[in-house]
C-alpha cells in the first residue's frame, strides 16, 4: 500500500551552532509538547527543541491506553543522556493508542519529533477549550527562540 | 612490544567532557589492559583524525571494535575513513539501553554505575573479539617505518 506523508511546513531559527524548528500546523503547550488534531483525536509530541535541549532519548514511557488525563498533568517521561523529564499533557482526554516505534526505538524522537517520534493519540475531553490555552506555532516559536538564545549566551 | 597475536583494535570515543565518551574510554581500557591484553591493542581516535601514519597502519592491520559515545559515530567513521575495517561498532546510549541500571554520571571520573556500564561493555566486545578468527601471521604489526 502506498502510504503518502504530508509534509508540515516549519518555521526555522538558527541560534548558535543549533537549528531548531517549530511545525507550523500544530499547536504547543509552555514546555514544548505539541498537539495536532486529527478529527475526534488529538496526536502529541516533542518539539524539536524540546528534543535538543533535552538530549538523546535513552528511553521513554507514556501512559497506557485507557488512562485518562487532564491539561497539565503528567502523560509521558523520557530518560535522555542529560536529564530525567516528565512531559505534560497539552490537552485533557484519555490515552487512546501510544506510539510503539517510541519504546522500541525511542531515537526516533530524536530523529523525527514531528513525524515518526510521536508520542501518543488522545481522545479529547474538551479540545476547544484545551486549543484556547495553548500556543500558536508562530508564539511558541518566539518562546523558544528566546530560550535558545537565553541558553546559548550562557555557554 | 610484540603485536603477533593481536586480533583486533580498539578505538573509543575521544570526546572529552562528555559521560558516555568517558564510558567507552573506560570500556576500552577495561578491554585492552585486563580482558584482552593480547588479543588486542588501543589506538587512539585523535590520532586518526590527524592522519597519523602509524595509527592507520594499526587499523588497516587489523579488524577495529569502535566505541562511540554519540551519535555522531566519530571512531566509527575514522576507523572507515583511515582504511580500517569495523567489525563491531557498539554505541555507549544503546549499551545503556540494554543495561538500564548502569545509568553513567560524571566525567572525570564516572560514578559506579558508569563504571558497571563500561565494565559491561567490555565484556560485550570481548566476546566479539573471542569471535574473531585467530590472528594470522603478521596481523597486527606496523607496516609504517
Amino acid at each position: 500500500m502506498r502510504k503518502e506523508r504530508i509534509m508540515p511546513e516549519f518555521l526555522e531559527a538558527m541560534v548558535g551552532k543549533f537549528t531548531f524548528t517549530v511545525a507550523l500546523d500544530r499547536q504547543y503547550n509552555a514546555e514544548g509538547v505539541w498537539a495536532l488534531a486529527e478529527g475526534n483525536w488529538v496526536r502529541i509530541g516533542l518539539s524539536d527543541f524540546l528534543q535538543q535541549r533535552s538530549g538523546d532519548v535513552a528511553f521513554a514511557e507514556v501512559r497506557p491506553e485507557g488512562t485518562e488525563v487532564k491539561a497539565g498533568e503528567e502523560v509521558a517521561v523520557i530518560e535522555t543522556i542529560k536529564v530525567n523529564i516528565g512531559l505534560t499533557s497539552p490537552l485533557s482526554g484519555t490515552v487512546v493508542e501510544v506510539n510503539p516505534a517510541v519504546t522500541s526505538a525511542p531515537e526516533a524522537i530524536n530523529q523525527d519529533p514531528y513525524g515518526a517520534g510521536w508520542l501518543a493519540r488522545l481522545e479529547a475531553a474538551h479540545w476547544e477549550a484545551d486549543r484556547a490555552q495553548l500556543l500558536t506555532a508562530a508564539a511558541y516559536f518566539d518562546k523558544m527562540k528566546g530560550e535558545a538564545e537565553e541558553e546559548s549566551s550562557k555557554v | 612490544m610484540s603485536m603477533s597475536g593481536r586480533k583486533a583494535v580498539v578505538v573509543p570515543c575521544s570526546g572529552i567532557g562528555k559521560t558516555y565518551g568517558t564510558v567507552a574510554r573506560e570500556a576500552a581500557y577495561i578491554l585492552t589492559e585486563d580482558l584482552r591484553p593480547a588479543e588486542t591493542g588501543l589506538v587512539a581516535l585523535s590520532l586518526l583524525v590527524m592522519g597519523d601514519a602509524a595509527a592507520r597502519d594499526e587499523v588497516a592491520a587489523c579488524p577495529a571494535i569502535t566505541l562511540d559515545g554519540c551519535k555522531l559515530a566519530c571512531a566509527t567513521k575514522m576507523v572507515r575513513e583511515s582504511g580500517g575495517t569495523v567489525a563491531k561498532e557498539l554505541d555507549m546510549l544503546d549499551a545503556f539501553r540494554r543495561n538500564r541500571a548502569f545509568k553513567p554520571q560524571g566525567i572525570a571520573e564516572l560514578n559506579e554505575a558508569g563504571r558497571m556500564l563500561a565494565q559491561a561493555v567490555a565484556e560485550e566486545a570481548s566476546a566479539v573479539v573471542d569471535s574473531l578468527p585467530p590472528a594470522t601471521p603478521g596481523q597486527g604489526e606496523r607496516r609504517h617505518a
